[in-house]
């Protein structure tokens, strides 16, 4: 017997609809809703190219940096201007300390409370989950508070405020850094590590580090109390490692732009397709500092090849065909009794379904921890969280480098003049979440047309005219149900791809502009 | 409830630590029935309580609103839906039972961002549409506990307004509100007022480019000396603001924020701005300027100084 429900989810950012065909217990179709539109694009159009940087940083609250530094880019894109090395620095600073506060609420103010649920009391560590990971009143629950909002005081150091600064501009950054705010926030990443390796790991971040393979991580997880212990134990046994697999092409924009040479990433940029045959490899083993080199089965980014689908989706376009987003056309039409069913549209790589977020820009840059996980138990729902946690490690090193070399270059200069010209510009970068590009016209001074894509916008597409079902519609199909009335598991798989449903965004032609979030 | 937002609100909420988020939910004793971002609950629940409090089966002390609130696609309201209802319509029955509504951020007060030209999504605020009147609710909506829609306006509102105006609202503490609806507690002081480039502005010195330690009032958009926010006053993140750190004050607690202008630009009239700062008249505004900038010691001239 086959019955469909429908499921509003919270927790994620931004209000989510899924809705799900089960047959005996097993979901056999899923569908993912956006139900919410704003309109940012479109309120750009006809504004001077400067007013992005105060306008798009308000299409997130959570990665509000990340959207400032993408169109920062897509400025200095068309100018062909490169920031000197210290704004470069600055910069990675703050998107680095942005993506840790993310990566730590999302994995314990959002996925993990999910844990405590009365109906896993019976399970082994129930106890000590709910002590450790209980909403308001979990030790890691109250640490995730206390340290997401001590780490993100670094982009107030250097940028004002967050969320929702401008202190990226072109050419570089307003803020003049000197030896005080960076030792200020050297102690900030300190003290956020010390909490880190104490209380989530239960060891050092280079050790950490060293784990490379599933059977080295299932050993620490059995000889270690800590947290992320408890935690691999606990979503194991839960099979959470088994379900909730979705797309197979991985992607990744590059992450963590080199500041001495800027067209190189520390966490490189391309595609891994895990169907491709052969498992991939990877040929980093625990260096000092995590410098991933890149991998042989990641391919080459080729921005060309993104398009954006709209079979499914409630806009309207005469010429049907999937359009580049620097031609985008995002004409909206309400249809509620077409086949259409979401506000977000559906973008593809070289016509192919895309995952994006932390397990693909690792993957992609070549991670081996990471890579063994994905071999050995596939891009599953606990694979995808633990990447979340995992990166925060390598993140903090990269971060207090960072602040590190920016002290050695304190009076090197963060500015270099930047006109602003028409042309056609594009700013690509990752954000906590995944891959997140700004593709920008400029004409007379004025932007004639913008178009975002993020990272959710990948991960929660609709299904396009080859019918072929968006990343996360994907990881729910086979997903078992026990009871359809409270879909626990469901929660699971969706809360780890961490949706942030206010952050998709299209744009109308003809003067008019639309923003929706999912 | 969380409307046409970016959850900016919810992440400055976060950020607060005088009290904390669950500081406050535990110190105040507070039955928090619902937060998008972090309630455990199910939203089945919320949807079942929603219609408790509409049936006069639950009461609501305290309504909350993050965001804009969209009424299109032509008066619909389902650019913005809850379970296959416009969730503005939602509110708004949920306002209409609630002791006291406040209006989190600009988008909520008066319509902010979302509700900048061209409005895609006919979107408002709670009471006002930047403002004025057009709000979601009546020019004279008054709430069961005595006041109009409370506007903590910003984008996003500064942790410190959140916490305090929902705790004097649950101790009972008064709540002055000034023409705007806002309370004046928080919105009586000048963003320029601490600002650490008042040393340059004093002496008239200003700058053209970014990335420079003087003033930014006359050429980069600044808006402190006329917006009302504690944002010199009541450190962002504990840290710094944006002024401080060389970025301009773009009045983002104001009704009419993004203005429909070049918002890194300061309009002009001659050498002098359009808008000054507050209640100053131009002449001795501009005679105190010339002496001013006559006045200015080599430190400042060679910006010697660190904001």
């Amino acid at each position: 017997m086959s019955r469909k429900i429908k499921l509003q989810l919270n927790r994620v950012e931004g209000d989510l609809e899924i809705e799900l065909e089960v047959t005996d217990g097993i979901v056999t179709n899923a569908w993912c809703i956006g139900t919410m539109y704003r309109g940012f694009e479109q309120i750009l159009i006809g504004r001077t190219a400067m007013d992005a940087l105060a306008i798009t940083p308000r299409i997130c609250g959570i990665c509000s940096t990340a959207h400032l530094y993408a169109s920062v880019l897509a400025i200095e894109s068309i100018a062909k201007v490169t920031p000197p090395a210290n704004a470069i620095r600055v910069r990675n600073i703050c998107l680095l300390s942005e993506e840790i506060q993310s990566d730590c609420r999302q994995s314990f103010l959002m996925f993990t409370p999910d844990l405590c649920h009365l109906h896993y009391q019976n399970q082994l560590d129930y106890a000590r989950i709910v002590e450790l990971f209980e909403d308001l009143k979990g030790e890691i629950y109250q640490g995730a508070i206390i340290h997401s909002r001590a780490i993100i005081e670094i982009v107030a150091i250097f940028g004002g405020q967050w969320p929702h600064s401008s202190y990226m501009v072109p050419g570089g950054v307003t803020s003049l850094p000197d030896q005080r705010k960076v030792l200020n926030a050297l102690s900030q990443v300190k003290k956020y590590i010390q909490w880190f390796e104490q209380q989530v790991l239960a060891t050092s971040l280079q050790e950490w580090l060293n784990l490379s393979t599933l059977e080295q991580l299932d050993r620490y997880a059995e000889n270690t109390d800590s947290a992320m212990a408890l935690l691999h134990r606990f979503c194991r046994s839960l099979s959470l490692d088994q379900v909730g697999d979705g797309a197979n092409l991985l992607m990744s924009y590059g992450s963590i732009i080199n500041p001495e040479e800027p067209d190189q990433h520390y966490r490189q940029a391309g595609v891994l397709d895990l169907s491709a045959g052969q498992s991939p490899q990877s040929q980093s083993k625990s260096a000092s500092l995590p410098y991933l080199q890149p991998q042989s089965q990641t391919q080459a980014l080729d921005p060309s090849l993104i398009q954006e689908d709209i079979a499914f989706s409630w806009f309207h376009d005469d010429s049907a065909q999937a359009r580049h987003p620097a031609q985008g056309l995002t004409q909206p039409k309400y249809d509620p009794d077409s086949d259409k069913y979401t506000w977000a549209k559906a973008p593809r790589y070289d016509g192919r379904v895309v995952q994006t977020g932390a397990v693909a820009q690792l993957a992609v840059a070549g991670d081996a921890l990471i890579l063994d996980l994905l071999t050995k138990l596939g891009s599953t729902t606990w694979v995808r969280q633990f990447a979340r946690i995992h990166r925060q490690a390598s993140s903090l090193l990269h971060l207090a480098e960072h602040l590190e070399s920016l002290l050695q270059n304190i009076d090197a200069p963060t500015m270099v003049p930047c006109p602003l010209e028409d042309g056609d510009g594009v700013g690509m970068i990752e954000a906590a979440r995944g891959s997140l590009g700004h593709w920008m016209s400029v004409r007379e001074g004025k932007i004639t047309n913008f178009q975002v894509i993020t990272p959710t916008s990948w991960n929660a597409s609709p299904r396009d005219s080859d019918q072929q079902p968006g990343h996360i519609e994907q990881s729910l199909v086979g997903l078992s149900i026990p009871d359809p009335d409270d879909p626990l598991e469901v929660g699971h798989v969706v809360r780890s791809h961490d949706p942030c449903l206010v952050c998709t965004v299209h744009l109308l032609d003809g003067g008019q502009k639309h923003r929706f979030g999912a | 409830m969380q409307a046409g937002a970016c959850s900016g609100d919810t992440m400055s909420l976060l950020c607060a630590d005088n009290p904390s988020w669950p500081e406050l939910v535990t110190q105040y004793d507070i039955d928090v029935l619902w937060q998008p971002s972090l309630s455990t609950r199910p939203m089945s629940a919320l949807l079942q309580d929603i219609d408790a409090i509409i049936n006069d089966q639950l009461e609501l002390n305290i309504l909350c609103v993050e965001g804009s609130l969209a009424l299109g696609p032509n008066g619909t309201g389902m650019f913005d839906r809850l379970d296959d209802q416009p969730k503005a319509y939602v509110i708004k029955a949920l306002a209409e039972k609630a002791d006291y509504v406040v209006a989190v951020g600009t988008c909520s007060a008066f319509g902010g961002v979302p509700a900048a030209p061209p409005n895609p999504t006919e979107c408002t605020g709670m009471q006002s549409f930047k403002g004025e009147g057009g709000g979601l609710l009546p020019d004279d909506f008054i709430s069961k506990g005595g006041l109009p829609v409370i506007n903590i306006s910003g984008c996003p509102t500064h942790p410190t307004t959140i916490m305090q105006t929902l705790i004097s609202l649950v101790e009972g503490y008064p709540i002055a509100l000034n023409n705007l609806n806002q309370p004046e507690e928080f919105y009586t002081t000048l963003v320029h007022q601490g600002c650490t480039r008042n040393e340059y502005h004093e002496y008239d010195i200003e700058e053209h480019e970014f990335g420079e330690k003087g003033c930014l009032y006359y050429n980069l958009g600044c808006q402190g000396p006329y917006t009302m926010a504690t944002c010199n006053t009541e450190l962002w993140n504990n840290r710094s603001s944006k002024t401080r750190e060389g970025v301009p004050c773009q009045g983002c607690v104001s009704p009419d924020f993004p203005r429909d202008a070049p918002l890194f630009k300061t309009e002009k009239v001659g050498d002098v701005p359009v808008t000054l700062p507050l209640g100053v008249s131009r002449p001795r505004y501009m005679a105190y300027k010339g002496l001013a900038n006559d006045a200015a010691p080599i430190r400042i001239i060679e910006r010697k100084m660190k904001p």
